[in-house]
């Protein structure tokens, strides 16, 4: 959970022909962020001009609904790549917390591959389940865009996030620390972060 | 196979896996063990899962609890308090609690709560003499009351699931809050009194009148809140987009305590949390909904002979129910699973529903702050830095006073229902 | 083999009343047993749709007023006075309408499912915290419509502010008086309990619930003519119950509401007084056209001559 002043930077080293890698990966991280942080603005901004649209206008913004649910989707799947990349998903880590490093390294590299490969398969599932979508047309009722635009950035994320753990699992087979995510190393220091 | 689902799961859990594989691996082999059904469905309930549209409330408390601890509102709310209180033996501790009800009736979500009263109330309290593991242990378990104050995503999302009245819970929430306010407010002064904390010198009412001024704005928030929704001028959800704009105008125009580059930062943070959350309730939705398709929960209802159970009982076994998932899972995940199994059996006990949710909130809210699984010790964690078993350590006469909270309300349901009658009936 | 028939509503509604009629056909004609999934337990309307398209169900209730996403003529059942407003007529015309059993049945199979049955759930009406007997009354009410933009232009021409909510915060926003009405069939506002926070009832006539039963395509397909025919008749059956059932359920309702609301006025519009709530709908027949394009208009056109055809069979003119 560590954020360790090292957010949006990248795992790869930025050397050779992993050049490019490592911008594509910066570029993410980026596109992630800003993301994340544009969708939660965007949506107290709707919710709040609908209330002064219906109180002050009495014109209710008929498609604040669909946007707001689109907008938790684009949320829900942009942040979970990015907090598999700062090491933020929720775990129970008392076990793995009371384990020697070693172990722990090794228990990091298991979970790394097993939850790296849930994501893939999920993205696998994700897209016949957009793909679906796709070929019965659906439009949402009121934004009047194709329903599979809204949906299609589940397989993204389910595959980004995947690509982390993959990540995470390459950073503690080839450093010698333990890492709980692609660039987070898993220590508690005494510094207070942000949550 | 249901055992060897939940043994899979339980393993994969304690083992350290992030919280959305063990609900995964249980969704797989439910899916695709247990009846094989197409794989699409499994991500059509997990985006089903996260489309409730009161679930919009959380990143929007979460935001603007962010901004008010960043800001300046959260110390002023607590100064003001303190002002009050901080010359009584255990007033700090009190201050807390109380505070963290009182951030309770802006915030819905106890996970906003812990972030917003902890920060700043955590290094005053280690200043005085209380101990870390009181500490840490008071502010997650005092959260809880957020979740029983009005407004509360755990109602929110248990109104929405069993079309009980929204309205109703909330009023209905208010009284256990208080009681439970009560006797940790009592804990606090006995602990006090027996670790001999020193007290603060008495405010004055000169310094006690300032405090009032300098948490008038802030203290628009409950106005805002409660005058908007009781005003009939938004509904909950709205209320909490309605605070992240008072926070806003508050911390960057009135007192210019952020920067506009701070606000991009929260909002991301925001952003980051709400995704950790709401892919445990993707998960958790699919994992409930394959339990509902096989008929699971009917199977296990039907092997424990409630189905013709009396009140009593039939709460009894809610409230232990939710406790145990709650011990294991996202507490959110465990009102979407366990809500709709036991709705057959309320409406055949002639329980009303009203009550139901004041229960299953207040073991949710238990849950939260309760090991092994809880998000609030996750967020503790995260916030203050400190080891799981640092956390948790001092929680067990705080999980006691709460279960004996419950065990009052089965038998005296006017704790919850008294306010709710005298409002609506 | 076991069939499961998923609802939009609960067992004791109309959809589980329908259901409950089919599976017990089914069960005494066939080998087959079907399990009923009431609302909620395998999701909302658009889920229960794509679990049939999927195949996990094999039966389901997709209103049409939710299924416009899919199919777009569908929405014509959302709009104001397009249905005939007596039940009789409203009968046959479910029953012998080709431009619902050819037209828009033969939309169903595009979308990997088969019309199976449409029946009615009963008139819509308004209840609301203010009396409604013209337009002017709806000046300023906060309406709750459903998300569709053809109700919100409904509400809009019919005068009032029409309101998208979701139905989980419709019961606190009337009582908090964040909205000031609604509309349901009438079985509806007494099962949620609508009539508790407002306080006038209102038959414009301007829409009867309607509600259809679909079935996975591949499932229906792959039946053999034995079967097939056991799920036709099941769902005549079925259709013969629930239209007897409902002569009076939406009297029974209002019984009910006012036994448990003495206060609570129910009013009848007249003719006079349903006029220029018809003229506003005019606005949402152009707004559907518009939407849905040439196909529309030919749904339309052909349900008025379908809807004339009942009402010289049920001997109105
Ligand atoms: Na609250
Ligand atoms: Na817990």
């Amino acid at each position: 959970m560590a954020e360790n002043g090292s957010q949006d930077h990248t795992a790869i080293p930025a050397q050779g022909w992993l050049r490019p890698l490592a911008a594509l990966d910066g570029l993410i991280a980026r596109l992630e962020a800003a993301v994340l942080a544009a969708g939660v603005i965007l949506m107290a901004v709707l919710s709040v001009a609908n209330v002064i649209g219906r109180f002050v206008f009495g014109q209710s913004i008929f498609f604040a609904e669909e946007l707001n649910q689109f907008l938790v989707v684009l949320i829900t799947f942009f942040g979970i790549g990015y907090a598999a990349r700062q090491g933020r998903h929720i775990r129970m880590t008392a076990f793995y917390d009371a384990m020697p490093d070693r172990a722990r390294k090794w228990l990091m590299v298991v979970i790394a591959l097993i939850t790296a490969a849930a994501m893939f398969v999920l993205a696998w599932y994700a897209l016949a389940y957009v793909q679906s979508v796709l070929d019965t047309g659906r439009v949402a009722p009121a934004l009047r865009v194709p329903v599979w635009v809204t949906l299609v950035w589940a397989p993204v994320g389910f595959v980004v996030t995947g690509i982390q753990y993959v990540m995470t699992a390459v950073v503690n087979l080839t450093r010698p620390e333990v890492y709980v995510s692609s660039s987070v190393i898993d220590s508690y220091d005494d510094s207070p972060t942000e949550v | 196979m249901t055992a060897t689902m939940l043994g899979v799961m339980i393993v994969l859990l304690l083992l350290g896996f992030p919280m959305m594989v063990p609900l995964i691996a249980g969704s797989f082999v439910a899916f695709f063990v247990y009846m094989p059904i197409p794989p699409e469905i499994m991500v059509q309930q997990m985006i089903a899962g996260i489309r409730p549209s009161a679930l919009v409330a959380v990143p929007m408390f979460i935001l603007a609890a962010d901004i008010i601890t960043k800001g300046h509102s959260a110390d002023r709310l607590i100064d003001l308090v303190m002002r009050f209180v901080g010359h009584l033996r255990g007033g700090l501790g009190v201050t807390a609690a109380t505070s963290c009800a009182l951030f309770g009736a802006v915030s819905g979500s106890t996970q906003a709560t812990v972030v917003a009263i902890g920060s700043p109330l955590r290094p005053r309290m280690l200043e005085a003499g209380y101990k870390d593991s009181f500490t840490l242990a008071l502010i997650v378990n005092a959260s809880d009351i957020a979740m029983l104050i009005p407004p509360s995503i755990a109602m929110i999302i248990y109104g929405v699931i069993s079309g009980t009245s929204i309205s109703e819970l909330f009023i209905a929430g208010v009284g256990p809050g208080l009681l439970i306010l009560v006797l940790f407010s009592v804990y606090c002064v006995i602990y006090a009194k027996r670790h001999d904390i020193p007290v603060l010198e008495r405010a004055s009412w000169a310094e006690r009148i300032d405090a009032v001024k300098g948490a008038l704005w802030p203290l628009g928030f409950p106005v805002i809140v409660v005058g908007g929704i009781y005003g009939g001028i938004f509904s909950p959800t709205e209320a909490a987009s309605v605070c992240v704009v008072y926070a806003v105008i508050l911390e960057f125009v009135i007192f210019r305590s952020l920067k506009l580059a701070e606000l991009v930062e929260i909002a991301k943070s925001t952003g980051l949390i709400t995704a950790v959350v709401f892919i445990l309730v993707a998960a958790g939705a699919a994992f409930s909904w394959a339990i509902s398709f096989n008929q699971i929960p009917q199977q296990i209802l039907g092997a424990l002979g409630l189905a013709d159970a009396g009140p009593v009982m039939v709460l009894v076994a809610i409230s232990v129910a939710f406790f145990i998932g709650c011990m294991f899972v996202d507490p959110i995940v465990v009102i979407l699973v366990l809500t709709p199994i036991f709705a057959p059996l309320v409406s055949g006990a002639g329980i009303d529903p009203v009550l139901v949710g004041v229960i299953i909130t207040l073991q949710v809210a238990i849950g939260s702050a309760t090991p092994p699984f809880g998000c609030d010790i996750f967020t503790a964690i995260a916030v203050f830095r400190r080891p799981y078993v640092d956390v948790v350590r001092g929680t067990p006469p705080f999980v006691a006073m709460l279960v004996g909270v419950s065990a009052a309300l089965i038998f005296f349901p006017q704790i919850a229902l008294f306010l709710r009658d005298l409002a609506f009936r | 083999a076991e069939w499961k028939f998923a609802l939009e509503e609960a067992i004791h509604e109309v959809q589980g009343v329908y259901a409950t009629k089919f599976k017990e056909h089914v069960e005494a004609n066939s080998d087959h047993t079907i399990a009923i999934f009431p609302f909620g337990t395998l999701g909302e309307s658009a889920d229960i749709t794509e679990l049939t398209q999927l195949g996990a169900v094999q039966f389901a209730n997709a209103s049409p007023g939710f299924m416009g996403s899919e199919i777009p003529e569908l929405n014509i059942f959302l709009m104001p006075y397009v249905l005939p407003e007596n039940p009789a007529v409203l009968a046959d015309f479910y029953k012998t309408s080709p431009t619902i059993n050819e037209t828009l049945a033969g939309k169903y199979p595009d979308q990997g499912l088969e019309l199976v049955d449409m029946y009615p759930e009963g008139e819509v009406v308004m209840t609301t915290k203010e009396p409604v007997t013209s337009p002017a009354d709806l000046d300023g009410v906060k309406f709750r419509v459903m998300t569709s933009p053809l109700l919100v232009e409904t509400y809009n021409a019919f005068g009032a502010t029409a309101t998208p909510l979701p139905w989980g915060e419709v019961f606190g926003a009337l009582q908090l008086g964040m909205i000031q009405g609604q509309e349901n069939p009438m079985f509806f506002v007494e099962s949620t309990k609508m009539y508790e926070v407002t306080d006038h009832i209102t038959y414009a006539g301007h829409n009867t619930f309607t509600t259809a039963v679909i079935a996975n395509k591949a499932f229906m397909d792959g039946l053999s003519d034995e079967d097939r025919a056991v799920v036709q008749a099941a769902a005549d059956a079925a259709y013969d119950y629930i239209i007897d059932y409902q002569q009076g359920l939406t009297e029974s309702a209002e019984a009910k509401i006012l036994e448990a609301k003495p206060e609570m006025t129910v009013t009848v519009l007249t003719d006079e007084q349903r006029a220029p709530f018809r003229a506003a709908a005019d606005r949402v027949r152009q707004k559907y056209v518009e939407m849905v394009g040439d196909s529309g208009k030919a749904v339309l056109e052909g349900f008025e001559a379908d809807i004339a055809a009942s009402k010289e069979r049920a001997g109105e003119s």
